[in-house]
């Protein structure tokens, strides 16, 4: 890898390990480029979480380096920080129920001036299909209308930039099928418009193949593939997960797989 | 519709800031209330009295000595201790996102009047000579120390325990107060008749201390206190969203915790030493006003201190005149007004939960 290119990497993780209680996990290799989009993909525990709290900077590398924009990712200040990068949380809740407009302008607090927040926040709630959220109390929503505020607090918090980075940890999981599809519309457009890369940890194989160009698979605390997805293979996938795999594809050329109900032999 | 109104109150919140109608509604009540507090009392004061500090020349009637002299110290002193435990219950539920986190429930302000006894007893007892000069200052200190002491303890068993353990920062704060009760009745076991007299104060709690240099002295802290929270009620609002995610905003949590901490023990460890422990305002406070106008920390601080001041002053004077001329301790009164409501509390969170 040339030094022309790495300047303009998003982030670099080289040879980085990570500890979390007794188990370390690692060495995670890979760098972002401005506007990727990739899925991490790998069985319950692998580390998946992991990864994106490395990311995020709740935990400190034990070895290797990670460099954020050409500055070590432990150096950033986090007020700085916040305007590069956004994290949407796998959980949702707020403690006391504070009203939704405020939930979302928090993803600016960070901002000693902002004159234009009352207008970002309601574009933001827009964008993540939550304006009618605005006005009420965050504790008397669904899971679903919950997931929506919380993205628009993202958005509010990246509104403003180019080529930040967006890191998600599976926050649609528990959504209906159609609410996933229109938020993951949403996140991939405001992402587009931006330059912003996102990283995005996903269980829905399906969603990973036809959202995201690039996937990483983890398994058992350590990096085991990194993929373009037109070249994932459906013995690949098999392999990540232990599980037989039916595949089928569409209409428009897309791939999608299915586990089958009998279990890989001496996987 | 709703939307458009919703980004119309966030603008207004935004920019009024302190000046918004629930203050100056509030300030109203607690004129009102200094105004009746003033005029009641074992010793009735006429209008002249209030006029005596620009007449130099007559003499001091009873009514003018009682009211420059003992009253309106002591109603300003109730309004500002008031307001500082209203102010430090909205900083520890906050900080704790736990609407019943309590400096007296957490154990902090008993950590403070354990401090305060152990330095009254064993001080004393030690046989040291300190200088009357300090005095003033020594059991602020003791009772200060005593509160970070109790606060950091619950910081770290916070975290040990599972991030949003609830139940075992309560029950934490229970095992703190039946420690700190211990250490309180060794003291009065070990204390002597005066020194038991010091302590009873501090553990029913009294205003009677007030004087114009505490009121001043606490006036101060107060207003740094303000001046120092104005800078962080954002970052207690982004500490609603969970330590991680705050974090994600831009937040130093830890720096936050560490100041919100220090700030709270500051103001419990004063008041504690100069007017013991009063009960359940500092629970109380927050919520009411957390129940009326919700949960913004940027209104709810200010508003707590002024809902604190009103009830703290409601109660004292209560305590003044129920009984003329005996003096009811002021601790009673505010446990009568405090539990009913807490019950009332723990059945709505039942409820809502």
């Amino acid at each position: 890898m040339s030094h022309a290119q790495q300047d303009t990497h998003m982030l670099s993780l080289d040879r980085v390990t990570v500890n979390l209680g007794q188990r370390t996990f690692g060495p995670f290799s890979f760098v972002i480029q401005p506007g990727e989009r990739i899925a991490v993909l790998g069985p319950s525990g692998a580390g998946k979480s992991t990864l994106l709290k490395l990311l995020a900077r709740e935990l400190s590398p034990l070895s290797g380096q990670a460099i954020f924009c050409q500055q070590p990712l432990k150096d950033w200040a986090l007020p700085d920080l916040s305007r590069r990068r956004a994290i949407l949380p796998q959980s949702h809740e707020v403690a006391f129920g504070l009203p939704v407009d405020l939930v979302i302008g928090l993803g600016r607090v960070a901002r000693m001036h902002d004159p234009s927040l009352a207008s970002i926040v309601q574009q933001a709630a827009e964008q993540a299909c939550a304006a009618h959220l605005l006005g009420r109390r965050f504790d008397t929503l669904s899971g679903g209308e919950k997931a929506r505020v919380q993205m628009a607090r993202v958005f509010a918090q990246l509104w403003d930039v180019e080529q930040g980075l967006l890191l998600v940890d599976e926050p649609l999981a528990a959504l209906d099928p159609g609410l996933q599809f229109s938020l993951m519309e949403a996140i991939y457009t405001f992402a587009a418009n931006r330059g912003h890369a996102i990283l995005a940890i996903l269980h829905d194989i399906n969603q990973a193949l036809q959202g995201f160009e690039r996937l990483i698979f983890i398994k058992h605390g350590a990096m085991v593939g990194d993929y373009l997805t037109p070249h994932v293979t459906l013995p690949l996938l098999e392999a990540l997960y232990n599980v037989s795999l039916a595949a089928a594809v569409t209409e428009e050329g897309e791939m999608i797989v299915a586990p089958s109900l009998k279990r890989k032999v001496g996987g | 519709m709703s939307a458009t109104a919703g980004a119309i109150s966030l603008t207004s919140r935004f920019t009024t800031g302190l000046l918004n109608r629930p203050v100056w509604f509030l300030s109203l009540v607690l004129l009102l209330c200094f105004w009746v507090a003033a005029w009641a009392g074992a010793v009735p004061v006429t209008t002249d009295d209030w006029l005596v500090l620009w007449r130099h020349d007559e003499p001091l009637t009873s009514g003018a000595y009682v009211l420059w002299n003992l009253r309106l110290p002591r109603i300003l002193f109730a309004a500002l201790v008031g307001a500082v435990l209203g102010l430090s219950g909205a900083l520890t539920q906050g900080l704790f996102r736990n609407p019943l986190a309590d400096p007296g429930l957490l154990g902090v302000t008993s950590g403070a009047a354990c401090a305060a006894a152990l330095t009254i007893v064993v001080l004393a007892g030690s046989g040291i000579d300190i200088p009357v000069a300090w005095r003033f200052w020594i059991l602020p200190l003791a009772a200060f120390a005593g509160a970070v002491g109790v606060c950091l303890l619950l910081d770290t068993v916070a975290r040990w325990l599972t991030a949003d353990s609830i139940a075992g920062l309560l029950l934490t704060g229970i095992a703190l107060n039946a420690l700190a009760a211990a250490i309180i009745g060794l003291c009065t076991y070990l204390a002597t008749d005066e020194q038991l007299r010091s302590l009873t104060f501090w553990t029913l709690g009294s205003l009677a201390g007030g004087s114009w240099p505490l009121v001043g002295t606490l006036l101060v802290l107060l207003l740094a206190a303000i001046w120092y929270v104005r800078r962080l009620v954002s970052a207690m609002n982004a500490l609603a969203l969970g330590e991680a995610a705050a974090a994600h905003v831009g937040i130093n949590v830890r720096h936050l915790r560490r100041r919100v901490i220090i700030l709270v023990a500051l103001l419990c460890g004063f008041s504690v030493a100069w007017c013991g422990v009063i009960g359940f305002i500092g629970l109380v406070a927050p919520h009411i006003v957390r129940l009326v106008i919700g949960p913004d920390q940027r209104r709810l601080v200010p508003l707590a201190m002024l809902v604190g001041a009103i009830i703290l002053l409601v109660a004292d004077t209560t305590a003044r005149i129920v009984a003329i001329p005996a003096e009811i301790p002021v601790g009673i009164f505010t446990a009568l007004l405090g539990a009913p409501f807490f019950l009332a509390l723990l059945t709505s969170v039942r409820k809502g939960g």
